[in-house]
């Protein structure tokens, strides 16, 4: 019933025509779930308690500069003509774009049959609803008086006597945030069901269970529920796939239908998406290579499925870095002063330092990753996954600052200078996106059970048809 | 996951081979192939003149050369996700990616033509004067778009392109005799930088080669859309072949109703895909409405180019994208590979919607359309006829692949 | 979910059976037995399985979902609701009475589908993703937190590593003990009936009023806002954000602590230039041949200086020397008005001379476009109170005395003598239209300098126009004008007998 690996934990060489396992180790059906359960169930570590302490009390500082915020308007921001859109607005697509990875894992790579998704992909989808919280945030907030932001909703307002500007970009990325943010609540709570289920049978509390009971909606396991479970799953991610590529896209419509410099280019729409992976799957590894061990579930999440998530980094990396060559090409191609000149403005004139920030992170750095051996290291991922972070939230500074801070009337050009509020809102995001996931990790099942039994079935099943074919020889 | 251990046929079985009625059909195709292109090519520059004749010339040479750098597209990227249920349908893939060879030298013309100005409209002279174009401008227009440095280009791409497609192309050849699993380990290996120089050229091909047609206008995506045609209608091409050879009784237990599926997932996707490509730049463009960029637009919106964006529309997004949805249509090889003929001729129209209102004289009239056909048709069959010579020498499916086995057994969930 | 272990077999028969459930421990062996039940005609068999086991579906006969076609539906309808949407309320219809947003946004039309797309793609994904979450869910009858299956523990170990396989009692095949029996002889371990559940299904009262509880206490704010919705009230608004709502913004005679004069208002910054403005020179900005003027009353002559170049004439005392700077110009309005404009009530010759050296030719060159652009700005600025034709009878002053305004001083009549250019120069008319008098505003700040200019020159062509004789017209215009003067007066003639002619006809019937 087991797989041994002759080199222990390693599975990442495989030989042409044989799959390595996906699910280490003396596994079988009954230790996926100790182990994924068991993280749920003991009492927390000191870690979990220490990271927990520090992130709420990080994501407290949000909620105040938040009120401070409301209270005093958004002048305590450093957003000053000509630079309206200011951090708020690279806090909120650097995290949209975080959230990309979660269902892309989840959509896209389902559709694409990688099944070294099934480990990985509850916490990268958990991630997403967290990464997409903290990314609401910032716009709600950054329409300057927020408890009015229910005038975006079209609802037959007799006060106003309006409607919404459905021909507004700005719009568009309202419906998309939230229907993508709903899509992947329901996308994730639909993946949990099952193993909810097994956490309420699990459950000796009364409370607990009861509480479990609720959530798992009377999950039976039965074989016609699961048909139509998994038909829903596979539409769901068929649903999904497009979503996640529309978002991004309209947040880069947001800039790019604009006729302001260095926003104005049609390459935007793939250009963040592919951003958004990278930085996604970044932010996964970020969070992955420290989870699983602290958690102990290094057989369940190999160095395998981290291999591939490095070699996703890379190539979505090559493509921004491909993408920022065509930028400046056209802009030198195309003849139009002004976007000349804002390509050169970005690398050489004052925000200079933060353009080769990101191009250091996010084009440079990822190569380490054509070595086989940064791709197996754990710590070698994390760093380098933590530079991506860097370089993306810089990429969408350089984009949103660098062309505002000089458009098109140079008697109004100024230099763009944070407030500590703004500091403290993009440290305080941080706490609690890392306040969410830390609690996810305690109440929720952080490994997809039911899926990673299915694939150790299906390794088991190959494994034994391939020991008879040869035993047939 | 109901494991069926699908007996892996000898390498020399018949059913591996180019059924000896299509590798007939070679060298009628090669020399009637030759004849309709420069038939059709001299037909296009004499009945409508001006830049009409070349023109037809590059939207049969972009027709031949999307698919071809499709499919290379494709075999790389099997080898790069170690994919294993495309193995049986990859040296179809493969046969058409080693056209780029006979297409480099197809090239000749159009780089002979950016000396003559019987193309690009840049390399008119007096193009400056006649649209007004500022001094400064100009020049550094230049330094881009002028003969020699286009052509230096132009060579680097095939020499690049040419150069992958052989490599793998042979690894894959000598897999067939040897069946050594290293090669595929080293087919692997490379893909990965392979693919980066693949996208590099693409990307800057389409720029030179379609975008210069209009020289002022630019857009940074216009790479990517040509590359999204060249994905969709390679994927179209590979099930349109496999469903061909199948018919003319070669691989005929391999390839099964689950690979049409998966082709007709992907062909699905690439349809959306090429919708939200198109989309978003129209959009881009149409919103922001700067003149600069707009004229593209406007030329392809009046002069009754108009009709035929709307039909684009359409035909190549709207109406497939129905019609492939359903797991039904994927799941009916003939009515998939229906779809892919379809595509394909679709791609066509794209490609003509693309190229052809540079030339500056409206759709063309029928005499245009037909002698542009005349040449395509042409191209194409030159291009079939060299595949088939090819094909004929070797097999039709990469036997000794050590993933046939998993392709063989692959069944879609 | 009940701790109620299976009793034995006499205590349970007075227990509905549900059926007979069957152990499994590995995929291979339970799909063998499900195929097996399935060739014995069983049709409502059912496994339970800790995972979706690949070609159960098959083994077991259960037919394929119609949840893609919910799905389908439900996107349709997205799109649809999206396009009706965007369509209604940002196209000219009058959807709801009265509202209506027919805003052009960048130069696009109000139905411009491009601009449709995002949203609509969006609304269709989500009700698509909608219909499928709940569907799946309706289609499977979950939630249903009662399940004879769960009475046995044994059972909580399906979403663990066991797999079970359930004959229906409702089968048309189902006997229990041949159910028993086959389920044996395919290898299934622990062979038990499937019992009602027999735990209260009673929900607890404390729970229903905690539930209760939180119902009410979350609707009282949608309540209260209903209320105040409905309701009227006297006493001022609640202020949540009071430096929100009462902005520290300065009206212009406001004073302020932020600066050292006082003023709320700032003067521009020195040096300032309007654009346009930059090249024209003192006398056309003023109306006063300006070396005259230093030459007789230099302080006066310097005030303007400063206050026309905003340069202050002594760093030190700039509030000062700006202040003053206002004082001659209402001074100058004060002379200007008594000395030369008949006011209502008096109507009176000039009470004090004015010795101001105005400029008595227009600076503008005169042309017909000047004149054009006069008429033009006269119509806009000047007609409303002085009246098309310059008379003073303009619309404000036409309402004026028929509401007997008290404190209106009616306009000047512009073919008053007293403002012919011998009496009334240019530059002194000029002066008035930029400060003002009387009750008159200055409208130096709507009108530029080369239009006031402007007027003044139609101002004096409409002088001339309203007193001249056939004589002053040219020759070849005469006919022209006696042609139409006839014409005009035949109509007024045909006019005024069609008025009596219809008034007679109203006293006859009356």
């Amino acid at each position: 019933m087991s797989l041994a690996i002759p080199n222990g934990l390693d599975n990442s060489n495989d030989r042409p025509g044989q799959r390595a396992p996906l699910v280490l180790g003396d596994t079988n059906y009954h230790s996926i779930t100790e182990a994924v359960c068991k993280i749920a169930e003991q009492p927390p570590s000191r870690a979990w308690v220490i990271g927990f302490l520090v992130s709420v009390h990080l994501a407290t500082m949000l909620g105040l500069c938040i009120a401070y915020l409301i209270y005093t308007g958004v002048g305590v921001w450093g957003n000053r003509a000509p630079i309206f859109w200011g951090w708020p607005i690279v806090n909120f697509v650097f995290w949209v774009g975080i959230g990309h990875a979660g269902t892309l894992i989840s959509a896209i790579l389902y559709l694409f049959r990688q099944e070294w998704r099934t480990s990985i992909n509850r916490t990268a989808e958990a991630m997403t609803i967290f990464a997409v919280v903290c990314a609401g945030t910032f716009p709600g907030i950054h329409v300057g008086r927020a408890w009015l932001a229910f005038w975006l909703a079209p609802y037959p307002s007799l006060n106003l006597w309006m409607w919404p500007q459905f021909r507004s970009p700005l719009l568009w990325d309202v419906f998309a945030v939230s229907t993508y943010a709903t899509v992947s609540l329901l996308f994730w709570y639909m993946g949990m069901v099952p193993d909810l289920a097994t956490f309420r049978d699990r459950s000796k509390n009364p409370f607990r269970r009861a509480a479990y009971g609720v959530l798992a909606l009377g999950w039976s396991g039965s074989s016609r529920h699961w048909m139509r479970y998994e038909k829903a799953y596979a539409l769901l991610a068929a649903f999904a796939a497009p979503l996640v590529l529309s978002v991004h896209t309209i947040v880069s419509f947001d800039f790019a239908v604009s006729q302001v410099p260095g926003w104005h280019t049609t390459i935007f729409p793939p250009y963040f998406v592919a951003g958004a992976i990278f930085s996604g799957f970044a932010m996964v590894i970020t969070l992955m290579v420290p989870a699983r061990s602290i958690f102990n579930i290094e057989k369940l999440i190999t160095i395998r499925h981290l291999e591939n998530m490095c070699k996703i980094i890379l190539t979505t990396g090559l493509i921004v870095g491909l993408a920022y060559g065509t930028e400046f090409f056209i802009a030198w191609f195309g003849q139009v002063p002004e976007e000349k000149f804002a390509f050169v403005n970005r690398a050489f004139g004052p925000y200079w330092w933060a353009y080769w920030t990101m191009i250091a992170c996010n084009v440079i750095s990822p190569n380490i990753f054509w070595s086989k051996k940064a791709r197996t290291t754990p710590w070698i991922m994390f760093v380098v996954s933590i530079f991506v972070n860097i370089g993306m939230w810089f990429e969408r500074f350089v984009i949103t600052i660098t062309s505002l801070s000089r458009d098109y009337l140079p008697s109004a050009w100024a230099y763009f200078s944070p407030t500590w509020v703004d500091w403290c809102m993009l440290i305080g995001s941080f706490g609690l996106f890392f306040t969410l996931f830390l609690l996810f990790c305690r109440l929720m099942p952080i490994v997809n059970m039911a899926e990673t039994k299915a694939t150790l079935a299906k390794e088991l099943h190959m494994a034994h048809a391939d020991h008879s074919h040869e035993g047939d020889h | 996951m109901s494991h069926k251990a699908v007996a892996i046929k000898p390498a020399d079985d018949p059913a591996f081979q180019l059924p000896a009625s299509l590798a007939g059909l070679s060298l009628p195709m090669i020399i009637g192939g030759i004849v309709a292109l420069v038939g059709g090519a001299f037909f296009s520059n004499s009945a409508i003149g001006g830049r009409f004749g070349m023109s037809s010339y590059l939207v049969a040479y972009m027709y031949c050369l999307t698919l071809a750098i499709g499919s290379l597209f494709f075999v790389l990227i099997q080898h790069l996700t170690r994919a294993g249920w495309s193995v049986v349908v990859r040296r179809v893939a493969e046969l058409m990616m080693i056209m780029v060879i006979p297409l480099a030298l197809l090239f000749i013309p159009i780089a002979v033509s950016a000396y003559t100005g019987s193309l690009y409209a840049w390399s008119v002279e007096g193009y400056q004067a006649d649209h007004g174009i500022p001094d400064a401008i100009w020049k550094e227009k230049s330094l881009w778009l002028n003969p020699n440095w286009f052509v230096f280009r132009s060579l680097i791409y095939l020499t690049v392109w040419c150069g992958i497609a052989a490599w793998y192309y042979r690894g894959s050849q000598r897999q067939d005799e040897t069946g050594e699993i290293t090669i595929t380990e080293k087919l692997q290996a490379r893909s990965g930088p392979a693919v980066i120089a693949f996208a590099f050229c693409t990307s800057f091909a389409a720029f030179d080669w379609v975008m210069s047609l209009a020289p002022m206008w630019f857009s940074t995506m216009f790479g990517v859309y040509i590359f999204t045609g060249s994905i969709l209608s390679a994927h179209c091409a590979i099930c349109l072949f496999s469903f061909l050879l199948q018919r003319a009784g070669a691989m005929r237990d391999e390839v099964t109703v689950e690979h049409y599926h998966d082709l007709g997932k992907l062909i699905f996707g690439f349809i959306c895909f090429w919708g939200y490509i198109s989309f978003s730049q129209y959009m881009l463009i149409w919103y922001a409405n700067i003149p600069e960029e707009t004229h593209w637009f406007y030329t392809r919106s009046t002069d009754g180019w108009f009709n035929v964006s709307v039909l684009l529309m359409v035909l190549h997004w709207g109406l497939p994208f129905a019609g492939t949805m359903s797991r039904h249509v994927r799941r009916r090889p003939w009515l998939i590979t229906s779809w892919a003929a379809y595509i394909l001729v679709l791609h066509l129209i794209d490609l003509y919607w693309i190229i052809m209102p540079e030339a500056g004289v409206g759709l063309g009239g029928a005499t245009g359309i037909i002698a542009t056909l005349v040449c395509v048709i042409g191209m194409v069959a030159l291009m079939l006829g060299l595949m088939l010579k090819l094909a004929a020498g070797t097999r039709v499916v990469a036997v000794r692949d050590p993933r046939l086995g998993e392709s063989l057994a692959f069944e879609n969930f | 979910m009940t701790e109620s272990q299976p009793k034995p077999q006499t205590v349970a028969d007075d227990k509905k059976v549900h059926g007979v459930v069957a152990e499994f421990t590995d995929v291979d062996s339970l799909l063998a037995a499900c195929r097996r039940v399935r060739d014995a005609g069983y049709t409502k068999a059912d496994a339970f399985t800790p995972f979706p086991v690949h070609g159960i579906d098959t083994a077991l006969g259960i037919k394929p979902t119609i949840l893609p076609w919910i799905a389908l539906a439900a996107g349709l309808s997205g799109t649809t609701i999206a396009l009706l949407m965007q369509i209604s309320l940002n196209g000219q219809t009058d959807l709801f009475e009265g509202i209506q947003y027919p805003y052009i946004i960048s130069g696009k039309p109000f139905i411009s589908l491009p601009a449709f797309i995002p949203v609509t793609f969006e609304l269709t994904i989500l009700l698509a993703s909608f219909g499928t979450f709940f569907g799946m869910w309706a289609l499977n009858g979950l939630p249903r937190f009662s399940n004879p299956m769960f009475t046995s523990p044994r059972f909580d170990r399906v979403t663990d590593d066991t797999f079970f396989l359930f004959l229906d009692a409702k089968d048309s095949r189902f006997d229990e003990a041949g159910a028993k029996a086959l389920l044996g002889e395919l290898g299934g371990e622990y062979v038990e009936p499937v019992l009602e559940d027999d735990s209260s299904k009673v929900i607890p009262k404390g729970l229903l009023i905690a539930l209760a509880t939180v119902i009410c206490l979350s609707s009282i704010p949608a309540l209260a806002v209903l209320r105040m919705r409905v309701t009227k009230s006297s006493s001022p608004r609640f202020h949540i954000f009071p430096d929100m709502d009462f902005s520290p913004s300065k009206d212009a005679q406001q004073t302020t602590t932020l600066f050292a004069d006082g003023r709320a208002m700032r003067p521009d910054v020195p040096g300032t230039v309007r654009r346009g403005e930059m090249d024209w020179d003192l006398n056309f900005k003023t109306g006063i041949d300006m070396d005259k003027l230093a030459s007789i009353d230099p302080p006066r002559a310097a005030q303007l200086v400063a206050m026309q170049s905003d340069v202050a004439v002594d760093g030190e005392d700039e509030v000062v020397s700006e202040a003053g700077a206002d004082e001659p110009a209402e001074e100058q309005d004060g002379e200007a008005a008594e000395a030369s404009e008949p006011t209502a009530e008096t109507s009176a010759a000039p009470v004090t001379a004015d010795n101001t050296p105005w400029l008595s030719e227009n600076p503008l060159e005169l042309s017909e476009e000047a004149l054009a652009r006069g008429q033009q700005q006269f119509n806009i600025y000047c007609s409303v109170c002085h009246g098309m034709n310059g008379r003073g009878n303009g619309l404000v002053n036409r309402r004026a005395q028929k509401i007997l305004a008290t404190t209106w001083t009616p306009p000047s009549n512009m073919h008053d003598p007293t403002l012919y250019s011998d009496v009334y120069p240019d530059g002194k008319l000029f002066s008035t239209i930029t400060n003002g008098v009387r009750k008159m505003p200055g409208y130096a700040s709507q009108i530029k300098a080369k239009d006031r200019w402007a007027i003044v020159a139609y101002v004096r062509a409409l002088q001339v126009s309203q007193n001249a004789s056939l004589e002053d017209v040219p020759e070849s215009e005469r006919t022209k004008i006696e042609r139409e003067q006839a014409e005009v007066q035949a109509q007024l003639k045909a006019a005024a007998e069609a008025e009596a002619a219809k008034a007679a006809e109203a006293a006859s019937a009356e």
